[in-house]
């Protein structure tokens, strides 16, 4: 599936856990609880939408692995 | 893939016929073998197919990649070129790595790893080397280039591969353990030491929390230490281990939980240390306990549904080999190193970790 851009608001929501999604992804949740952290210390729009960036990045370059496919069809349905 | 138990001379043949392997072992056997293609570290630690898990100063873990992988390349890194490390990895492949124990490498790629160019865009799956715990004070735990037959003391050793198409690797870990119900623990800063605490929010002498945590704790037991039953904390003790301190930090990393294992006594002075960094901003609960590893995990096991067939290379913690009593017992078909710490994108403890082929 084509991955939404970086702008996409389901990026920055799940980074300011404004929305929650029980993901498979080991790579992208490891990530997630790093940028999570960092967007509570610094919830600043700037270093939001470079959280947003960073996760939508790590899900363009995984689109073929079957637990990423998952996640992304959770997402964005 | 195969995944064996060998002499020297069986790995000697492996690598005449030009196979690409990925070897764990100990030092002295990993010096003995000719160049080739493949790469290692220094364990006598093992998660075998036959006997579950052994201790060996003589035989070799060998995992036969060749016919899984389209190409591989083998490099060296430093500490101050680690951050290279996923850029470098082929689409379509993954990257394996094996750093030794307590070297400057381990420690930039812990603290540093989540924050390095390109990370999680392909796998990375590896382990930190390690020495018997005899050794701790005595000899330095080593990576082994084959191509080049270079040891290495300091930095890391990484095969890249590219899988054929069609082919897909993803990284998985089985980690037992579960937040407590305890205080909620945060840092102030990185690192794999830490002088304070916020407990709940207010700050703490780390070491004086984490005495009276233990004094708290009844969780000494016996276990079989190179086929000897040994207590834990009587063998811990004489290898200047913590005691009564066998579950980790854990934090929950969006639903993935990852484990900061305790090193070295605790000391009101100096501090806690750890075998993994703490990191700012993110929220650490003592581990609840686990009675009974092996159950826990065969329960875990069985809701991963991982194919034995399907299993390029796995690893445990050896921490999880003393406190869980694993010797002359079997994790089902996970087999492999055991180690220091192990990797799954980044640096993790406690915990077993593995890399499918799909």
């Amino acid at each position: 599936m084509q991955v939404p851009a970086a702008t996409n608001q389901a990026w920055s929501d799940i980074i300011t856990a404004k929305k929650t999604y029980a993901l498979k992804f080991l790579a992208a949740k490891i990530l997630l609880g790093r940028l999570i952290a960092s967007v509570n210390l610094d919830p600043s729009p700037d270093n939001v939408q470079a959280c947003a960036a960073q996760l939508q990045g790590l899900f363009a370059k995984n689109t073929a692995i079957p637990s990423a496919k998952e996640d992304l069809a959770t997402i964005f349905g | 893939m195969k995944h064996q138990i060998s002499t020297l001379e069986e790995t000697q043949k492996l690598i005449a016929a030009e196979r690409i392997l990925l070897i764990a072992g100990d030092e002295a056997v990993l010096a003995k073998l000719p160049k080739g293609r493949w790469v290692g570290g220094s364990t006598p630690y093992f998660m075998t197919p036959g006997k579950g898990g052994m201790v060996s100063r003589d035989s070799l873990f060998v995992s036969d990649i060749t016919d899984a992988v389209a190409t591989a390349s083998i490099k060296k890194y430093t500490a101050d070129s680690l951050p290279q490390v996923y850029k470098d990895c082929p689409d379509n492949g993954f990257s394996y790595i094996i750093i030794p124990a307590l070297s400057s490498a381990h420690m930039a790629f812990a603290l540093n790893a989540p924050n390095y160019e390109s990370f999680g865009f392909n796998p990375l799956i590896g382990w930190i080397a390690a020495v018997h715990l005899d050794d701790l004070d005595k000899v330095k735990p080593k990576v082994f280039n084959g191509e080049t037959g270079e040891a290495i003391e300091d930095g890391a050793i990484v095969l890249h591969a590219a899988l054929p198409p069609g082919k897909v690797a993803e990284i998985g870990i089985i980690n037992p353990f579960q937040q407590g119900p305890g205080d909620t623990l945060t840092f102030e800063q990185d690192g794999f030491s830490a002088a304070d605490v916020l407990v709940n929010g207010q700050k703490q002498n780390f070491a004086e929390y984490m005495m009276k945590v233990a004094s708290e704790r009844d969780d000494s037991n016996e276990a079989l230490v190179e086929g000897q039953k040994r207590n834990l904390d009587e063998y811990m003790k004489e290898k200047n281990l913590v005691t009564k301190l066998q579950l980790p930090l854990v934090a929950d990393y969006y639903g993935a939980l990852v484990n900061i294992s305790f090193f070295n006594r605790i000391d009101k002075d100096k501090g806690v240390q750890f075998y993994a960094p703490v990191f700012k901003g993110v929220k650490y609960k003592l581990a609840a306990p686990l009675p009974d590893y092996v159950g826990a995990f065969a329960k875990l096991l069985d809701a991963e549904k991982v194919q034995e067939e399907n299993i390029l290379f796995s690893c445990n913690c050896v921490l999880n080999y003393l406190y869980s009593n694993l010797e002359n017992k079997k994790t089902a078909s996970f087999v492999g190193p055991v180690a220091f710490g192990e990797i799954a994108y980044q640096l993790v403890n406690q915990t077993l970790t593995y890399l499918q082929i799909k």
